[in-house]
């Protein structure tokens, strides 16, 4: 998994690429940290090249959703593909996201 | 039945009962109007004869008076010339009187009394010669001043008219008060001038007998009435003459009748009428007499006419009621017995038709699609209840929860409607325990202290109930006093059961649960006594030899069951089924690694370990040609699984493993995740609410969420110091 991150004044734009299982969850951690401190920003959340999410990776969109509301940010999910997409849906994710 | 149809039914039966009472009126009547026909020809013939028989008499009557009076007018005829003769010799003319009384015994009296003066010496001569008692003849002289002959009728009639005279009946006052009747004839000489009167008394005592004495009824009374409507013979046989009849008719009720009846025998009519005597419906008939001016009659009374007739006229008639009266007590009776038989019938009906919904509601309790889970190529089952009423107190019941079979079969104490609720009990009782428990003696137990609880009637069911791991093929079992299964291995066999009471018969009692293991072709057989009680007419029972005999031989679970219920139909024969009979066949097919994939994974629980069993389960899903979306979720459910244990199963430091197998075949992905960390059971978490906003959202749970969102059948087992978690997905 592979986190890549490009910033502008205004937002934040991180490409998600590869699988975002448990092990990778823990893996990116020192990216979503940097994430959450830009969170105040617009963070567009870009998933077209995820190919799978677990619920360690869903752990992680929460956690930015949370510190974008505590510092008046904004996130946005990305070209999200139809199997993940079938996961936030069964999970609940699809309604607290703003999605592209 | 409907009420329509009741009310329908009613009608039907009253009409017919209202036929049936119309149908005696038509027979009372058409009986009635040929008795009345019959009775009205009776009695015209009767009158008919009536009126023969009166008119005999009178005829009788008559001819008798006839010839006394012939036999007196020509006694007298003849003495005429005689008496003509003597005028010539004034001294013999009482011997014409004497010869006359002696040569005809009628005559009681006769004298030749001479017109005053024609003889001048002889003014008034009347000499009398008259019998009395002793027939010795006696003579005296009616030639009196106080007499004075030649003015009574019976001498001035015949000089006026010059004819023969017959008297009105009169008492002789003289001899021996006899009633009388005079014949007088004028006597001329041989100038053709008046010269005397000769007469012949005749008594008219026979005439009394003869009217009175012989009566054509009982009852009747005989009349004879004078020229001038004087009784000679009265009804009451008053002395004669005294009273006339006008005066007798003021005194009846019915007096038009009787002054019509005097008006027409006066005037010498003969005929009949009806009227009124002495308070009685009478009949009178009557003729005169000839020459003499009389007239008899005869009355009688209807009753004494009609009497015989009305005597078997009321008896017919009594008959008839009494006939009449059987008729409807016999169809009123048999009408009730009709409706009584109806109603029954209604009832019976009734009783059938509501014992058949009660069968239908019955059956609908337990599963009777056969076979039952056409998916699954590890199990075949069949079941069937054949009550012996037509609701019975048998039961069986089945499903699979979590890829284990809970089956039993049970057999309520009694039959027919209350057996039936209690078993119905105990079926809803069954699901409710087992719904969340799966060791057999836990629901065995539970089942007791409800059904116990309730149990007011003293009603029991001996109750098996088994859990068949369809994965494992692990069965494991309790038996609360039913009749052990047969199980079905390379031999056949009773299934090893302890003692236990039935269900329902006391509280907090404790079962013992046992346990063996299936495997594949192997099959478990369940019934209840009525099988192996099953009598034939000889009272002899189907018995355990022949259960054993009936399952041998490889067959499918239906076929099985089909080929029972017919040896058992073969057995009893005509006898009637005296006990419900209960047949569950399960038969255990699961082959493990011959149709199946089957693989298996070890884990050590480090987080890093999970990029091998992605790679693990999507060679499955690739050798299963599943979507993309469904392999990936599959991995997903089975990762965060996997996770959890590598996670939290081990305590932090200690080294673990996590074996996974994975069972698959056309039908379904079967997961088994094997650890011997702390047992923890992830399905007992509790469920994660989708709907809840960011800020609510909690971050653990997700896992367990998706997992049992995802696959089919999550089922936790903590077994032999691990734990078991079997995940499925049909597919």
């Amino acid at each position: 998994m592979e986190v890549i991150i490009n910033k502008t004044d205004n937002e934040v734009v991180a490409r998600l690429v590869g699988r975002l299982d448990t092990p990778a969850s823990l893996d990116i951690a020192p990216d979503v940290q940097a994430l959450v401190e830009e969170a105040g920003k617009t963070i567009i959340l870009d998933c077209e090249e995820m190919s799978y999410i677990s619920s360690s990776g869903l752990r992680i969109f929460l956690t930015l959703r949370k510190a974008a509301a505590e510092k008046g940010g904004r996130i946005i999910v990305r070209s999200i593909r139809d199997e993940i997409r079938g996961v936030f849906m069964m999970t609940g994710f699809l309604n607290l996201f703003e999605i592209q | 039945m409907k009420r329509k149809d009741k009310i329908i039914n009613l009608n039907i039966i009253k009409r017919s009962a209202l036929e049936g009472l119309m149908l005696v009126v038509v027979a009372a009547l058409a009986l009635e109007a040929s008795s009345l026909v019959q009775y009205y020809f009776s009695q015209k013939g009767i009158h008919k004869e009536a009126a023969m028989r009166a008119q005999a008499q009178l005829e009788a009557a008559r001819g008798r008076i006839s010839d006394v009076i012939n036999q007196t007018e020509s006694a007298v005829h003849n003495s005429e010339w005689i008496a003509e003769w003597c005028l010539e010799v004034p001294d013999s003319i009482p011997r014409v009187s004497q010869r006359l009384v002696e040569d005809n015994p009628v005559t009681v009296g006769s004298t030749v009394a001479l017109v005053p003066g024609y003889i001048s010496r002889l003014p008034l001569y009347s000499p009398y010669v008259y019998r009395d008692g002793s027939d010795s003849l006696i003579f005296r002289s009616l030639a009196t001043e106080e007499y004075d002959y030649p003015s009574q009728e019976w001498f001035t009639k015949p000089l006026e008219t010059g004819k023969g005279y017959w008297s009105e009946p009169y008492v002789d006052e003289g001899g021996g008060e006899m009633l009388m009747v005079t014949y007088s004839v004028p006597i001329y000489d041989k100038k053709g001038l008046p010269a005397a009167v000769l007469t012949a008394d005749i008594s008219l005592d026979w005439l009394k007998e003869l009217i009175q004495g012989t009566r054509v009824y009982p009852n009747a009374s005989n009349i004879l009435i004078s020229r001038e409507g004087r009784f000679m013979v009265s009804p009451r046989g008053d002395a004669a003459l005294e009273t006339t009849v006008n005066e007798v008719v003021g005194q009846q009720d019915d007096s038009m009748s009787f002054k019509k009846l005097n008006q027409s025998m006066l005037s010498g009519e003969s005929g009949s009428m009806q009227l009124e005597f002495r308070g009685q419906k009478s009949h009178v008939f009557f003729s005169p007499v000839d020459r003499t001016g009389w007239s008899m009659c005869i009355i009688v009374p209807d009753s004494d006419i009609f009497g015989s007739i009305r005597r078997i006229g009321f008896i017919v008639l009594l008959l008839q009621v009494l006939g009449l009266g059987m008729i409807i007590l016999i169809l009123s009776s048999f009408a009730r017995k009709q409706l009584q038989y109806k109603k029954l019938n209604e009832n019976k009906q009734r009783m059938e038709g509501e014992l058949h919904i009660a069968r239908g509601i019955q059956m609908s309790m337990v599963p009777k699609t056969f076979p039952p889970f056409p998916k699954r190529n590890d199990l075949d089952m069949s079941a069937a209840i054949i009550p012996a009423k037509e609701v019975g107190g048998d039961l069986y019941d089945f499903y699979i929860r979590d890829e284990k079979l809970f089956f039993c079969i049970g057999d309520v104490s009694g039959k027919g409607v209350p057996a039936s609720l209690v078993m119905a009990v105990t079926r809803t009782t069954f699901r409710t325990v087992s719904a969340h428990e799966s060791d057999p003696q836990s629901i065995v137990s539970q089942m007791n202290d409800t059904l116990a609880e309730m149990n007011e009637n003293n009603m029991f069911v001996t109750f098996f109930c088994g859990v068949l791991d369809l994965v494992t093929g692990h069965l494991s079992y309790c038996n609360a006093g039913h009749n052990p299964p047969m199980i079905l291995t390379d031999r056949i066999q009773e299934l090893p059961v302890d003692s236990n009471l039935p269900l329902g018969v006391l509280h907090g009692m404790s079962y013992s649960g046992q346990e063996t293991d299936l495997h594949y072709d192997d099959a478990l057989f369940l019934y209840t006594d009525g099988l192996n009680e099953a009598e034939n007419a000889e009272h002899e029972q189907f018995g355990m030899e022949r259960v054993e005999a009936v399952l041998h031989g490889h067959r499918s679970a239906q076929d099985h069951l089909k080929n029972i219920e017919m040896k058992v139909k073969e057995f009893v024969g005509d006898a009637p089924q005296s006990d419900d009979l209960t047949l569950l066949f399960v038969h255990y097919l699961a082959k493990e690694g011959e149709t199946g994939v089957n693989r298996r994974l070890v884990l050590t629980n480090d987080i890093h370990e999970i990029s091998r069993l992605a790679e693990f389960v999507e060679g499955i899903a690739e050798e299963k040609n599943l979507s993309p979306e469904v392999a990936m979720n599959v991995n997903l459910a089975i990762e965060e699984a996997v996770t959890n244990v590598i996670l939290y199963a081990y305590p932090p430091g200690t080294q673990g493993e996590v074996e996974i197998r994975a069972t698959v075949d056309d039908h379904a992905l079967r997961f088994t995740l094997c650890d011997e960390g702390q047992p923890f059971d992830p399905t007992a978490a509790p469920e994660v609410d989708t709907n809840q906003g960011f800020a609510q959202r909690r971050i653990g749970g997700l896992g367990i969420h998706l997992v049992r969102t995802i696959m089919d059948t999550v089922r936790y087992e903590w077994k032999d110091g691990k734990n078991l978690l079997t995940m499925i997905k049909n597919i």
